[in-house]
């Protein structure tokens, strides 16, 4: 009996330690994302204080996985949700509600010292399939193509295999990086590279595009246009372009909800510019609104 | 050394060698092991380790490996994958203590009790294979009999679920097992409806084919409002003739199962299963038995990746003509997660309550057993 009481003892201490923490809002999903939402959310805990929120990467996959599972309050995505994806939340009860909270032009980088400044989307495609193997088939110099690209939780992996390569299969050839910043390494110290990474992550401490990369123009048909093209991004000429969403599970808590109206607000979105992402368009802000009543 | 090792050590060089940044980054190791140390406290009862004099207390305690799997699994692209598993448990059934004919002088019934190592997962799984959203599983495969349960109770470490853990608990084997060499097809139709069906040995991960019969497998998975699911589940095998049935009687095995999960509240899950397990070869002064039982179970994560609250209570019919021998069973327990996810501390409580087979006459008494457990969770 004392064994017992002693055990009951033990659980409330830490059941009462445990409840006694402040409630830190969980965010966890997209490696495109983290940088730019860890920035948002340590601006939000200054000008809130009290406020508490814990931001982790690991791909569009794990935050999807974390909310439905109930590990997060916000999964940051950079892909739509998959059927699988959506017949598992309602199964477990999770009704997403979706917040686009900026635009990537997804970039296309090859090392500087690649002749070549723009391809067609087409060509991306068959290079990421291996159907080239070659720089020199689609313009370029008599050099093998060395491919960097994400691993498969990534939403950046999913969205260039559904926009780009036709839904094939990658190459098994491409080296499967951890992140963004992988990829940039790679294709730095790899002339015959190329990579696809957020647009966010083009650039250095200074603003400036990072040295050692090559930002390429995409065309699709027509002509080629620059994903640090704002105009070109916004109207879709861009073609590798798409928005960067948040989930919640049902409406969001006043808490969740607050930080959510941050990061549509003008300061919010005056960060992600700064960081290298566009801005909402005033259709996602309206969608947004709804979500949140 | 021979020829095979000579082998063995050569493809084992040459998968070491291999690893390039792609190819490593598309395979993964993991690692997830049960460790318990487990106390009976209570004296009374077949399930409690004692010396034949009862005339001493004799609290049976021990440390135990319950099970340690290595898992490889290699995603060749988007739509395949392999699976490899290694299961290693002990063979000491924790539930019924028959590690030793005396206690006492604790010689053993068997040669040892090693962890031995064996296969359990050996297949290819298809993903949007003839259309999206079909699955085909190939190989030595999970089957579809108590995946959905262990899925939402989510402490196998602690327990397995009610059909699972049967035979250990009962002593009643109703031939369920959770792998099996065959093949199956699950397709989502919608969120709302999904099905699966399989074809298998029917002798399990443990034994090779040994009759021209195959189990049958079907399932289908109703999801009417978000949160909130049924299962029905239902397999048939034929079995040789036996001599004790009249020649014309073509034997089989069938089991009928539903569940019932309620996940509408965040972090709440209640589930709960029912089955019966029929075997024309169970029989008893010439009627035949079925086999059943049912379970409720719980648990609340209060905080995720953290800390949360589970319960179960299983009820068992080893023989519908002899209700003497039905059990129940309570567990309950906490799950904390004292630095790392790899690392969980589940303490747990086991209460079996069971009739001594005259439960019915005026003399009648009941047993219980508690067993205390501290089960060490490590998954890396």
């Amino acid at each position: 009996m004392k064994k017992i009481t002693l055990i009951a003892l033990a659980t409330l201490i830490v059941l009462g330690g445990l409840l006694m923490g402040a409630k830190t809002i969980q965010v966890k999903g997209s490696d495109t994302l983290v940088n730019l939402v860890q920035i948002l959310a340590e601006t939000y805990m200054e000008k809130n204080p009290g406020s508490a929120l814990a931001v982790l990467g690991g791909g569009s996959s794990t935050g999807i996985a974390g909310l439905t599972n109930g590990t997060c309050d916000i999964a940051n995505h950079s892909r739509e949700w998959k059927a699988k994806e959506i017949d598992l939340a309602w199964e477990k009860g999770v009704k997403p509600r979706f917040f686009a909270v900026a635009v990537d032009g997804v970039s296309i980088i090859v090392n500087e010292k690649n002749p070549l400044n723009e391809m067609k989307m087409s060509d991306v495609g068959a290079l990421y399939r291996g159907d080239i193997k070659n720089w020199k088939a689609v313009g370029g110099p008599s050099l093998g193509v060395s491919l960097y690209g994400r691993q498969s939780n990534s939403g950046t992996y999913v969205f260039v295999q559904e926009h780009v390569m036709g839904l094939k299969n990658y190459s098994t050839d491409m080296k499967e990086m951890n992140g963004n910043a992988q990829i940039i390494e790679g294709v730095i110290q790899d002339e015959g590279g190329i990579g696809y990474v957020g647009v966010g992550y083009l650039f250095d401490e200074s603003g400036n595009i990072r040295k050692g990369i090559k930002v390429l123009k995409i065309s699709n048909g027509g002509a080629a246009f620059s994903p640090l093209d704002k105009a070109a991004v916004d109207s879709g000429d861009y073609p590798v372009s798409r928005p960067l969403y948040q989930a919640t599970n049902g409406k969001p808590s006043a808490a969740v909800a607050a930080f959510i109206q941050f990061e549509m607000s003008d300061e919010g979105q005056k960060i992600v510019e700064r960081e290298g992402f566009f801005p909402i368009s005033a259709t996602h802000r309206a969608a947004n609104e709804k979500n949140l009543r | 050394m021979t020829k095979s090792l000579k082998l063995a050590a050569f493809l084992f060089v040459g998968l070491m060698a291999l690893p390039s940044a792609s190819l490593l980054a598309q395979q993964t190791f993991t690692t997830t092991i049960y460790f318990d140390y487990m106390t009976f406290m209570s004296n009374a009862g077949p399930y409690t380790l004692k010396p034949s004099s009862e005339t001493t207390a004799y609290k049976n305690n021990q440390f135990l490996f319950r099970r340690a799997y290595f898992n490889y699994e290699n995603k060749i692209n988007d739509n395949l994958k392999f699976r490899f598993r290694f299961d290693a448990d002990n063979t000491a059934n924790i539930a019924s203590v028959s590690l030793t004919v005396d206690p006492v002088s604790g010689v053993s019934t068997k040669k040892d009790d090693k962890l031995r190592p064996y296969i359990k997962h050996l297949f290819l799984e298809y993903s949007n294979f003839l259309v999206p959203k079909m699955v085909l599983n190939i190989g030595m495969i999970e089957t579809l009999t108590f995946k959905p349960a262990e899925d939402r109770w989510g402490y196998r470490s602690v327990a397995k679920t009610l059909v699972d853990g049967y035979k250990d608990i009962t002593g009643m084997d109703i031939l369920a097992t959770s792998a099996d060499i065959g093949l199956t097809m699950k397709y989502s139709f919608a969120k709302f409806f999904r099905a699966a069906a399989g074809i298998y040995n029917g002798t399990h991960y443990s034994h090779a084919e040994n009759d021209q019969f195959k189990e049958i497998e079907v399932q289908a998975q109703i999801t009417p409002i978000a949160g909130f699911s049924i299962v029905g589940y239902y397999d048939y095998e034929r079995k040789l003739p036996v001599a004790s049935l009249p020649a014309e009687t073509a034997p089989a095995t069938s089991m009928f199962k539903v569940d019932a999960y309620f996940e509408m509240i965040k972090n709440f899950v209640l589930g709960g299963e029912w089955f019966v397990f029929k075997n024309d070869l169970y029989q008893s002064g010439g009627e035949k038995y079925d086999v059943g039982g049912f379970s409720v179970f719980g648990r609340y994560t209060i905080k995720p990746d953290s800390f949360a609250l589970f319960a179960r209570y299983d009820d068992y019919t080893p023989n519908s003509l002899d209700r003497d021998l039905d059990m129940t069973m309570i567990i309950a327990g906490f799950d904390w997660v004292p630095f790392h996810k790899s690392w969980k501390i589940q303490p747990n409580i086991w209460l079996r309550s069971y009739g001594d087979g005259t439960r019915y006459n005026a003399n009648a008494t009941s047993n219980s057993d508690i067993v205390l457990n501290l089960t060490f969770f490590l998954s890396f």
